[in-house]
């Protein structure tokens, strides 16, 4: 089986996983601000197997593992297993649940047989019922379902959507054969989704997830393309001259901005996503790559060498009111707009290494996540959640990914092998 | 020097194996004198052959080196070497490259150059730097007369490098534009 063909059923497991009924909720129960130091106290409980023996039994621990650990991952909450804290009266809710297992003679077996999953969220210690959410996955589909559900439970208690379905696309590989890959928030489910032999490189989600746009060599030559997310079929977007690289999405979908060099140099362009050119923003004979959308779809910010430095740069969506963003350092780049639009992070050279550097949109307020324990750190991607960012770094001597809570400064690893990982990209 | 000079028999060697070769599968008769076969002089550059006395043509037809189908080093070309973050060609590089644009002209084919970076900085910002890199090569071998079309640039950045290591001399050599056979 290629990874093309495996990666249908993937996507498929995914929406089967959910509720047709799962929607959004727009209640919020407790309204607070959340600040790095304010976390809300949840005990997580093991679900009550009702019946379907040790597979069931099973079901029952994963999900509260993967549901403890989205919780903690979000940053939001200090989850803790009920069954080791007790009943203490230091927690506000607790999350509870049942699993029946299918019926051995309903003529399903092993992986085929769907379990029946109901998780609730309650206060505590009155347990009154905030949220129900009820599930049939299967045994590969359980993950799914408790990440669903962490989701919900995040979104009623803060307002603020959860992280727990996003994924991450990235490139994998060394020397001139590197692959796209992806992987859950949480460093699961580590699937590849290109095999061209060539360099495949720099991906970038659209808006509503359905297709991921890349820099590949596949046709020999450097150009974009666009892999369909829910058949890993790959179509090109536009193979000009040169390089046709970094693209970012507009919010909306129907545009990219992207570096294209067939006119000679390294130049800020909009396109279609058929590959039509909607405009050309520069015109200068230095390099100028690496936009990224506001998250309005207003403005766009990139990197530009006209002083002799890549330095970060404002513009609108027109190439009007260019500003200089950056005067600290000489080498910065791969500018990344948080989605509340609040901060930018980028790249910055200090010494013969790279770092990871947050600021406001305003240019105030810098300050370097990574230190000099990181050798190179690079191409940061904001989570939709606007606290979490991925990124690069060769810290261990080889290149893997790395999420940093931006709020909180704490760093995780995401990926670990003997291949480079690089250009990470968080999925909308 | 003993680098060139040792390139120089390698090129001779290569260019006498397929003049050999193209004879006999030709069907040539006569035994062919490779040694003093006159294409061995106006297809290479003049400064890159071995001062040779010409003597009378004695086997005029013999079909040229097929050098589409050959690495560019193995008849003459050059690697070009940039400084740290720079795409400007240095005095250096300006003389290798009228070589290989002597040599480029006389052999009329297609090459592809491709731009490297050392693996300081972005992936993004590597690969706009080697496309510089190589586009400026290009341009100066086309302001030598070399044709514009027989001459594509592409970029791998700091994705292939030549020489392994975080040292000064592995950057040195990956800081370059590479001629190879598109």
């Amino acid at each position: 089986m290629t990874p093309m063909t495996r990666l249908v059923p993937m996507i498929l497991l995914v929406l089967a996983a959910v509720p047709a009924a799962a929607q959004r909720s727009s209640e919020v129960v407790i309204d607070h601000t959340k600040v790095a130091w304010e976390k809300t106290p949840i005990l997580v409980g093991l679900p009550d197997v009702l019946s379907g023996g040790m597979p069931a039994v099973q079901a029952a621990d994963l999900l509260q593992a993967v549901v403890l650990n989205d919780l903690k991952l979000s940053g939001l909450f200090l989850p803790a297993l009920r069954d080791v804290q007790g009943d203490s009266l230091n927690y506000q809710y607790a999350i509870e649940g049942t699993v029946e297992g299918a019926l051995r003679d309903a003529g399903q077996t092993g992986e085929d047989a769907p379990t029946t999953v109901s998780l609730n969220l309650v206060t505590w210690p009155e347990r009154q019922l905030l949220l129900n959410k009820r599930y049939r996955p299967l045994p590969s589909q359980l993950r799914t379902s408790a990440h669903h559900f962490a989701d919900q439970v995040i979104e009623m208690l803060t307002g603020e959507p959860g992280i727990c379905l996003t994924r991450i696309a990235f490139s994998r590989g060394a020397g001139d054969r590197r692959d796209l890959w992806v992987v859950d928030f949480d460093g699961e489910g580590l699937m590849r989704l290109t095999g061209n032999r060539t360099l495949n490189l720099c991906p970038a989600w659209s808006p509503d997830g359905t297709t991921i746009a890349f820099t590949s060599y596949r046709d020999g030559r450097q150009g974009l393309y666009g892999l369909d997310t829910s058949n890993g079929k790959v179509r090109s977007i536009i193979e000009l001259e040169g390089l046709n690289l970094g693209a970012d999405w507009h919010p909306s979908g129907k545009e990219l901005v992207l570096s294209l060099s067939h006119s000679g140099n390294p130049e800020i362009y909009r396109i279609k996503p058929d590959g039509t050119i909607v405009k050309r923003l520069t015109v200068s004979d230095a390099i100028e790559i690496s936009p990224s959308w506001s998250p309005g779809g207003r403005d766009i910010v990139f990197t530009s060498d006209r002083t002799g430095t890549p330095q970060l740069y404002i513009f609108d969506g027109d190439g009007a009111g260019r500003r200089r963003l950056t005067f600290e350092g000489r080498y910065n780049d791969s500018a990344v707009w948080s989605p509340n639009g609040e901060r930018i992070a980028y790249a910055t050279r200090e010494g013969n290494h790279t770092q990871i550097v947050v600021m406001k949109a305003t240019g105030e307020s810098r300050r370097v996540l990574t230190d000099g324990t990181w050798r190179n750190a690079e191409d940061p991607s904001w989570a939709p959640d606007g606290r979490h960012l991925v990124f690069a770094s060769d810290r261990t001597g080889v290149f893997n990914l790395y999420v940093c809570d931006v709020d909180e400064g704490t760093i995780r690893r995401l990926t670990s092998g003997n291949d480079p990982d690089i250009t990470p990209a968080w999925s909308r | 020097m003993n680098h060139w000079y040792n390139r120089n028999i390698h090129v001779v060697l290569v260019l006498v194996a397929i003049l050999v070769v193209g004879s006999l599968a030709g069907g040539c008769g006569k035994k062919p004198e490779a040694e003093t076969d006159p294409t061995i002089e106006t297809t290479l550059p003049a400064e890159t052959v071995p001062a040779q006395p010409t003597p009378e043509p004695t086997v005029p037809e013999v079909t040229a080196p097929d050098y589409a189908a050959m690495d560019p080093a193995d008849y003459g070309i050059g690697d070009v070497f940039f400084g740290f973050d720079e795409y400007t060609l240095s005095t250096e590089a300006m003389g290798i490259l009228s070589r290989n644009a002597r040599i480029l002209r006389e052999a009329g084919v297609t090459v592809l150059v491709s731009g490297h970076c050392d693996e300081r900085g972005t992936v993004e910002y590597n690969l706009a730097l080697g496309e510089k890199r190589a586009k400026a090569v290009k341009d100066y071998l086309v302001s030598l007369g070399v044709a514009a079309g027989n001459v594509r640039v592409t970029s791998y950045g700091e994705s292939k490098p030549f020489a392994t290591g975080s040292t000064e001399q592995a950057w040195a050599q990956n800081r370059r534009a590479h001629f190879e056979r598109p």
